[in-house]
């Protein structure tokens, strides 16, 4: 018994530190008035490799992306996809997870 | 008398497929176009059932015509501004008249002409939580059904052919402002018909404008919820006198307005909505046949 709480207590841990190592970035997307319209700029961030989570906020015109460790979304890269996407995007800020 | 109801009912048919050509796949107004984008390398259908009814015959034939249709919609981003557009309808059409005192039930179904159109936006302003964009956009309705089919009576008359047999170019400018509140669409656009078996079908002009007000969430503080969008919109609709071997049907075109009530429910991966077009004044030469109403209900997909 005591073996078996000592096992779910390291996997605990071990998927705390696992998700704590990610990094969470929020972007400011002008041009996003719908929810239809907001599924291309989803489909477009599912595409990249270490993407966890997406979240749109029409409302604040903020997209927030939470990526694994190590996955790095720079400016130029946002830039483009926004564009593909048919929006404008503004500006970034990042945090670690 | 056949050439005759040909060229009185051909009008209803031609604005019906012109009604259908240009309305894609976007959170958009449910009779036109819109300029909303399609992102690059991403595709998005529609399919549209129509149900147009024409009757009120001023002709003394009692002409009475439906025509129905299945209009699938494929769109595909080039790029975030350019993006290209195929519509490919499968038609029902029947027409019911009275000749030398019986009445006669002419119809015809299968697919129609393919119309394939580009759309490229040429103003794009962007703000937080809304946007403005012009698009023009450029097409051909290519003659790909068939427009030779024959009933017990002979040959069947142009309104009831599911494909018209001409090659008809088309353009066009669309507007869109929208906002998280609301929306509105505005479209001017020139289709040219030409002539084939003898027959020639009027240009079209038309001019739609659209106003969606999102319904619900009533208030809106976040995240990416539905919306459920009340829609009314306006179709002003000019065709030419149509042309057979080379004379003018002075019974044919004219000047259609139609007000169009609908509701629209909007999600991330899909939309549902339906309209009926109401004809609000109908000034049309000698006795074409007029519209009695069009119901178009309609499904968009992302995927």
């Amino acid at each position: 018994m005591k073996k078996l709480m000592a096992i779910l207590m390291l996997a605990l841990v071990w998927n705390a530190a696992a998700f704590a190592a990610g990094t969470q970035y929020q972007m400011r997307v002008d041009g996003l008035a719908c929810p239809y319209c907001a599924y291309g700029i989803e489909k477009k961030l599912k595409k990249i490799k270490g993407v966890d989570k997406i979240d749109v906020d029409l409302n604040k015109g903020l997209v927030t992306v939470n990526v694994a460790e190590g996955v790095e979304l720079t400016e130029p890269q946002m830039v483009k996809l926004f564009k593909d996407a048919g929006f404008t995007y503004r500006s970034m800020t990042r945090r670690p997870l | 008398m056949k050439k005759s109801y040909r060229l009185k009912v051909a009008p209803a048919l031609l604005l019906f497929g012109a009604a259908g050509w240009t309305s894609d796949a976007l959170s958009a107004p449910i009779t036109f176009n819109t300029a909303l984008p399609v992102a690059k390398d991403e595709f998005l259908a529609r399919e549209q059932y129509v149900v147009n009814q024409s009757g009120d015959d001023p002709s003394g034939a009692d002409k009475d015509r439906t025509a129905r249709a299945a209009v699938s919609v494929l769109g595909y981003g080039v790029n975030g501004k350019l993006a290209v557009f195929g519509v490919l309808p499968y038609r029902d059409n029947e027409l019911k008249v009275t000749v030398g005192g019986q009445r006669r039930t002419r119809a015809a179904s299968g697919f129609g002409d393919l119309t394939v159109f580009g759309r490229y936006t040429v103003v794009q302003r962007d703000r937080p939580g809304r946007n403005f964009r012009v698009a023009s956009f450029a097409g051909i309705k290519a003659p790909t059904g068939e427009d030779n089919k024959r009933d017990a009576f002979g040959r069947l008359p142009a309104s009831v052919q599911v494909g018209s047999g001409s090659w008809d170019p088309l353009v066009g400018v669309v507007a869109t402002y929208q906002t998280l509140k609301y929306q509105v669409d505005g479209q001017i656009s020139y289709q040219a018909k030409n002539e084939a078996n003898g027959f020639e079908a009027g240009d079209v002009a038309r001019l739609d404008a659209s106003l969606q007000y999102r319904l619900l969430p009533r208030k809106f503080t976040g995240g990416l919820p539905n919306f459920l969008y009340g829609v009314i919109e306006a179709n002003l609709i000019h065709q030419g006198k149509d042309r057979v071997n080379g004379s003018a049907d002075s019974n044919s075109g004219g000047t259609r307005l139609f007000l169009t009530p609908g509701i629209q429910y909007v999600t991330k991966r899909w939309i549902a909505e339906g309209a009926v077009q109401i004809p609000v004044s109908q000034d049309l030469n000698g006795t074409a046949l007029k519209n009695d109403t069009i119901v178009r209900v309609s499904a968009r997909f992302n995927f």
